[in-house]
């Protein structure tokens, strides 16, 4: 059931146009930025994009700093609300569950193909940002450590070589990766209790924005420890030497709470729920 | 359908019942009791102070509701007690410690080694070399709860100490030591400091201004240890090499004690006294002739003479700033327990700022500008 689910998602014209108009923005803003060659001032945009006009290794880096604010979230939550609302709506939910493969085994296999096009989504960004960092922008060459030329400076000004790179752009993408999955589940979760897909990618993105503003608020510091969005941006710590695992470790726990919660009540709502489209 | 109906809400109970475990967690770790020892206050202090030889690794955040309205002279300090303030430390000792301030999107570490500091901004991919001086600004590394609280223990007298109980402070046991100073001057009701049990490392510290020192009063400052391991860090963290292509720059006083040293230099127009306002006058090795501290312990009140160029624009922010008292002998305001005043000498304008009530400000000015008032 579950390589159904897959086969499914990602046959969909409407999953590749997604990931693809996701990539678009990063891409615009590369082409901008290569074009004028005008970085914004450090410490303003996106993190990491005032480094890659020098360096375009950082490009993935600056791509999914692009898109963690708003894109992604929407790109996720439009799939994962879709996967059960979707399927009531077009009134297939109803064979589906014909079939005698239970409400739970359906469950964990949508969960999976959404986790399966969060983890596609994040590493085509990344991917592209590589390509177009590439192409666009100076790059230091891999191995050339003579005289100190090669390298990057990460955020601590400690020289960082093209391996340590290399490893901590996988760590920050399996972390941004993470960080989606808790969208997927307040999505997945609206999308078993209404029929219209588009009411459930809403209330995960009413879920992010209203997050999102209580993070800017001092007198919401007490539970900011506890919003879904809180340590998003948590993946530019793999840039600090030593690595700051504190925010990390605490956003990886904190998106688990999350999808065991949501799953939990999905499940609890969906084994039980009168299905009747 | 009944048992369908019950099926749901057995597992609606099971769901809830994870959430409620999930959300008491957080309440249930920090009510974990506190373990108090019998130690007193003298001692207490004591065990605080002889901590600097205590190495840590550890995780800090400040934060500071002083909001001082300075203009462009002294933005950074500004800041630094304004906001919330997150920090790493590395401490190997006195003189081998790292601090790094991080920030969302960059960081500033500062890297102390016998002949100074370099610091390095991310953001500017500056590295700063600034030798030790007798006189300096406060940065984001005298915050640390370590630092902060060793300082203001430091020439605390046994009389005006008080033990509070204990408390948990980054998962460790703190007893609490209350510090209200006796100079009538000053213008700080209270500084609590929580103080590891087993180190004497200082973990919390909490300075009220005299303005709000209530029950339930906000701190006028407020830093604690988040983590805390006392592990010696490796020399390699604390180590610094300037990164390829960075810009290096050799470190400046601020330029108000430039200023200071400069006006000092001009002749010998300024003799401060040798006490005001009560309080007598430090001695500091090296600081220029124009400086002068006086006080002791946690009420202290610095003079500065400022050239006419600089104290202007200073002078245009302090009017404009709400609770700004503005007579014959200057303007002078308050921000919690901070005080500072531009007084218009005979000799021309001197600042005046510390931890100091507005009417010490006042007297003080008075005694400098030759009791005319």
């Amino acid at each position: 059931m579950i390589a159904v689910e897959l086969r499914k998602l990602f046959r969909r014209p409407r999953t590749w146009v997604t990931i693809g108009l996701l990539n678009a923005l990063p891409v615009l803003v590369a082409v901008l930025l290569a074009v004028t060659d005008l970085a914004p001032r450090p410490g303003e945009g996106p993190v990491f994009l005032s480094a890659v006009l020098t360096n375009g290794t950082l490009y993935p880096l600056a791509a999914l700093a692009i898109v963690l604010p708003l894109f992604l979230p929407i790109a996720v939550a439009l799939i994962a609300g879709d996967s059960v609302a979707g399927e009531a709506q077009s009134g297939t939910l109803r064979y589906l569950l014909a079939r005698p493969a239970g409400r739970t085994r359906l469950l964990v296999a949508k969960l999976l193909s959404v986790f399966a096009f969060v983890l596609v989504t994040v590493v085509v960004v990344a991917a592209v940002g590589y390509l177009v960092g590439q192409l666009l922008f100076d790059v230091q060459p891999i191995g050339a450590t003579i005289g100190g030329a090669g390298g990057t400076t990460g955020l601590s000004g400690t020289t960082l070589t093209p391996a340590d790179i290399v490893g901590r752009t996988l760590l920050a993408i399996g972390y941004v990766t993470v960080s989606m999955l808790g969208v997927a589940a307040f999505a997945l979760f609206f999308s078993t209790l209404t029929d219209s897909p588009l009411v459930a990618m809403l209330g995960a993105l009413g879920i992010l924005v209203a997050s999102s503003l209580l993070f800017t608020l001092d007198a919401a510091s007490s539970i900011a420890p506890y919003l879904p969005t809180r340590y998003w941006l948590a993946f530019v710590d793999f840039f600090r030497v030593p690595i700051l695992w504190r925010d990390v470790v605490r956003g990886l726990a904190l998106q688990g709470v999350y999808v065991a919660v949501l799953l939990g009540a999905a499940w609890a709502n969906f084994t039980t729920k009168d299905v009747t489209s | 359908m009944a048992g369908r109906r019950s099926g749901a809400a057995a597992r609606w109970a099971a769901v809830l019942g994870v959430v409620a475990v999930l959300v008491a967690l957080p309440s249930l770790v920090a009510a974990l009791p506190a373990s108090e020892a019998g130690t007193s206050a003298p001692d207490l202090r004591r065990a605080a102070v002889a901590s600097a030889d205590v190495a840590f690794t550890g995780y800090a955040q400040s934060a500071g509701g002083l909001s001082l309205p300075v203009g462009d002279q002294l933005t950074a300090v500004a800041n630094l007690l304004s906001d919330r303030t997150t920090m790493r430390a590395w401490y190997r000792g006195p003189a081998d410690w790292r601090v790094d301030v991080v920030s969302p999107t960059g960081e500033t570490g500062v890297h102390a080694d016998a002949g100074g500091t370099w610091t390095w901004n991310y953001e500017t991919a500056t590295a700063t070399r600034t030798a030790p001086s007798p006189l300096a600004l406060p940065t984001a590394s005298d915050l640390l709860p370590s630092a902060l609280g060793r300082r203001l223990l430091s020439e605390a007298a046994d009389d005006e100490l008080s033990r509070l109980g204990a408390e948990r402070v980054a998962g460790r046991d703190a007893l609490g030591l209350r510090l209200v100073p006796a100079d009538q001057a000053s213008s700080v009701a209270r500084v609590d400091v929580w103080v590891d049990a087993d180190s004497g490392v200082p973990l919390r510290v909490q300075v009220f201004g005299k303005d709000a020192a209530g029950a339930g009063a906000e701190a006028a400052l407020d830093t604690a240890f988040l983590d805390l391991e006392l592990t010696t860090p490796s020399a390699e963290v604390t180590a610094f090499d300037v990164p390829p292509g960075a810009h290096v720059r050799k470190g400046e006083d601020a330029g108000l004690v430039q200023a200071a040293s400069r006006a000092g230099r001009d002749g010998d127009r300024i003799v401060l006294p040798a006490g005001l306002t009560g309080l007598a006058r430090r001695t500091i090795d090296g600081a220029p002739r124009g400086v002068g501290v006086y006080g002791r312990g946690i009420t202290l009140l610095a003079v500065s003479a400022v050239p006419r160029r600089v104290a202007s624009g200073l002078h245009d922010a302090l009017v404009t700033a709400p609770g700004a008292v503005v007579d014959d002998l200057g303007v002078r305001i308050s921000a919690g327990p901070l005080g500072l005043m531009l007084v218009d000498g005979p000799e021309g304008r001197m600042l005046l700022a510390g931890t100091v009530s507005l009417d010490a400000l006042a007297a003080a000015a008075t005694e400098l500008t030759g009791g005319q008032s």
